[in-house]
């Protein structure tokens, strides 16, 4: 059974003028225990995406969706307020400033207190309480912070980055989600940093058979820790498949290019000449080309590139290209 | 805290210092001679205004003069005052407990009543009632004072006679000065009528009050309104609807909190506001504080006055601005607790 299931996802943000498509028809899939890559270059809409699936963008920004499915469930037919229900209940979210994202002024344990679930507590309110406390101190240990008497009296901006994200993430697991969407989890982070948070929700993963959707701007960084990716563009799907698929036989130019471009694929594919970018850089919201976002910086593109390319799937490789690059590989 | 605390002496130690140099300079450019307006002796014999000269040093260089002046001024002596030709230092003592009341009470109501009402308006962003509490305040802040403060006395004084319009509390009673704060008197007092010369008080208290705490209180309205909208719109917010909080969680538990926070950083400033509107509102309601008193000085052209009132009044202000930024440190855990990485 598919864990969750969207379809042609688009956000507009509302302007004085015409509101502008953010997101543009976008597909994300997903089965239950798959680790998921979400990449692409910052600004592809990627935590827009991520927020809208939560419900938690504001009032600026306008969210239509043909298909939610979750867990075999249609979202689409309960209202606003059932549908967050749902959501809240089983997804958990981590941010991409994992300092900014806690209350400065609330200690670290009040914070964690009030994410653990009211249905784990039973008896009386001090009995609940001290229940708190301990659901706490075991969500911190889980997540590998072993000060845990520190930490919780602790203020957030007397943590690191990295262990703000520790607590971010025990937070997470504080309502025993069955999908966790990290957004950037390991950004502005040292590599030793970002290894052991990906090994936690890794492990997590293994463990709790927890979904995970995860987030990135770098193709590379995340690919040892996926089963799937999937690749936006300046706020069009691009491609998705499993991981070798998309890193071993990208379809899509702009994948290929995100696969040239970083050292370790161009060491492994002898026959690519150099190591190639794409000219230019994404979009801004307020100039975004029409039909193909990419046509503007592709290398494949022709006069058919104007219009909106449609998805075309090879036995579960989608890829949204008029031209493309399966052919090159035989 | 040390830090913060160290920082602040040596703010007060500066701005005590340009405070002093400032006053006794006035006394050289106000007209007239710089001894007399120092000393405010008018009537003196020149016997006696020579020994004046001596203590003051006048024969010594201006450096030296401004040192005896100091020395003076924390002797508790401030001269005399050229009307009245008492000493400033037991004028002051008897009026500036007046202005500490209302000035206090006024800041309080008009933090009480405008920071959740900005709030509100914030919670409300561009529906009717932000609108509504936009133009509200946007018309309060806009009322001339002297004109509220009439308004005020012609309708609840003297059409409807609800409330007094005069003096801080009727002749009637006779409290012992043991503050000069005359709430706090009247508590300690043992006279039999205590209750109703404190409810008396009170009712001199509200006219005044409402008056001076208007024009703030649509000030921290706007000021609470923004916080507000600033911290609606920060990640941890947005963190704690992810976490599954319901919106009045999200308000009573983290909003509300770090809006607060905000909103005292921004007090301090407001407060000097707050008083010169008390100045012109003692004046309208016969309040005996300082302000009036000042004001009174300065039709008179009591300069001795003037300088003392002036130091004094400063002091005043900048001591609860330093008040107001420990209250803010101590809420605000950026501010107060040690930053180690654990
Ligand atoms: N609050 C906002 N107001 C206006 N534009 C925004 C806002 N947040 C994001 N955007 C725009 O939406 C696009 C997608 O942003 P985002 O989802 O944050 O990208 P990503 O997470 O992939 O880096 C970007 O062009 C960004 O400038
Ligand atoms: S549709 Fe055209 S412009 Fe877009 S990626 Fe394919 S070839 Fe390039
Ligand atoms: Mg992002």
């Amino acid at each position: 059974m598919n864990l969750i299931d969207i379809r042609n996802l688009s956000i507009e943000l509302k302007t004085a003028t015409k509101p502008i498509l953010a997101v543009d028809h976008v597909n994300l899939k997903m089965r239950e225990g798959e680790v998921r890559g979400l990449v692409g270059e910052s600004g592809s809409g990627k935590s827009l995406l991520a927020q809208a699936i939560i419900g938690v963008l504001d009032e600026k920004w306008q969210v239509h969706v043909d298909r939610f499915h979750w867990r075999g469930q249609d979202l689409m037919r309960l209202s606003p307020e059932e549908r967050k229900a749902v959501i809240t209940k089983d997804v958990a979210m981590i941010f991409q400033e994992p300092m900014a994202c806690l209350d400065p002024t609330a200690t670290i344990g009040e914070q964690l207190e009030e994410a653990v679930d009211v249905a784990q507590l039973s008896g009386f309110f001090w009995q609940k309480r001290q229940q708190r406390k301990l659901a706490a101190m075991n969500l911190l240990h889980k997540v590998g912070i072993k000060k845990h008497q520190a930490c919780v009296k602790s203020f957030p901006h007397q943590l690191t980055d990295a262990l703000c994200q520790r607590v971010m993430i025990a937070m997470a697991l504080a309502r025993r989600p069955i999908l966790l969407i990290a957004d950037e989890p390991t950004a502005a982070m040292e590599s030793t940093n970002q290894g052991q948070i990906f090994r936690l929700l890794a492990s997590l993963n293994q463990l709790k058979n927890m979904s995970i959707l995860l987030i990135s701007h770098d193709l590379e960084n995340v690919t040892h820790w996926t089963n799937t990716i999937t690749v936006m563009y300046s706020g069009q799907f691009v491609e998705a498949g499993t991981t070798e698929q998309i890193f071993n036989q990208p379809y899509h130019p702009y994948t290929r290019a995100l696969v040239d471009s970083s050292p370790k694929a161009s060491s492994m594919i002898p026959n690519k000449s150099r190591l190639m970018t794409l000219p230019g850089s994404i979009p801004i919201l307020q100039h975004l080309p029409i039909g193909c976002r990419l046509g503007p910086r592709c290398p494949r593109a022709q006069q058919k590139c104007v219009h909106a390319p449609k998805i075309k799937s090879y036995h579960d490789h989608q890829v949204s290209c008029h031209f493309p690059l399966k052919d090159s590989y035989s | 805290m040390l830090i913060f605390t160290l920082r602040r002496i040596s703010l007060f130690f500066f701005t005590m210092l340009l405070l002093t140099i400032l006053s006794f300079s006035l006394s050289f450019l106000f007209p007239g001679e710089q001894l007399i307006n120092l000393t405010g002796q008018i009537n003196a014999t020149p016997e006696h205004l020579a020994a004046l000269a001596h203590q003051y040093q006048q024969q010594a260089s201006i450096v030296s003069q401004y040192f005896s002046y100091l020395s003076h001024l924390f002797q508790g002596d401030m001269g005399y005052s050229m009307a009245s030709q008492l000493p400033i230092t037991t004028e002051i003592f008897h009026r500036l407990p007046a202005t500490i009341e209302l000035t206090s009470v006024a800041l309080l109501i008009a933090m009480f009543f405008g920071i959740p009402i900005g709030f509100f308006a914030a919670i409300y962003h561009r529906k009717v009632p932000d609108n509504l509490i936009l133009a509200i305040a946007m018309i309060g802040y806009s009322i001339p004072v002297f004109w509220l403060g009439m308004l005020a006395i012609l309708i609840f004084s003297i059409q409807l006679g609800w409330l007094p319009s005069a003096g801080q509390i009727s002749l009637l009673f006779e409290i012992e000065y043991v503050t000069g704060l005359q709430l706090i008197d009247i508590l300690l007092s043992d006279s039999e009528y205590k209750w109703q010369a404190f409810q008396d008080a009170t009712r001199h208290l509200i006219l005044p009050v409402i008056v001076v705490a208007l024009a703030p209180a649509t000030i921290f309205m706007r000021l609470a309104r923004t916080a507000m909208l600033e911290v609606l719109d920060t990640h941890y917010i947005t963190a704690a609807q992810a976490k599954g909080l319901t919106f009045a969680q999200i308000i009573y538990r983290h909003a509300m909190r770090n809006a607060v926070i905000k909103v005292i950083r921004d007090v301090g400033l407001q407060f000097a506001n707050l008083v010169t509107i008390a100045m012109i509102t003692e004046m309208i309601f016969s309040w005996p504080g300082i302000g009036s008193w000042l004001i009174e000085s300065i039709y008179q052209r009591d300069y001795t006055a003037i300088q003392g009132g002036l130091i004094v009044l400063s002091t005043f202000i900048f001591i609860v601005h330093i008040i107001i930024d420990f209250v803010y440190a101590a809420l605000n855990p950026l501010a107060r607790e040690p930053n180690h990485g654990t």
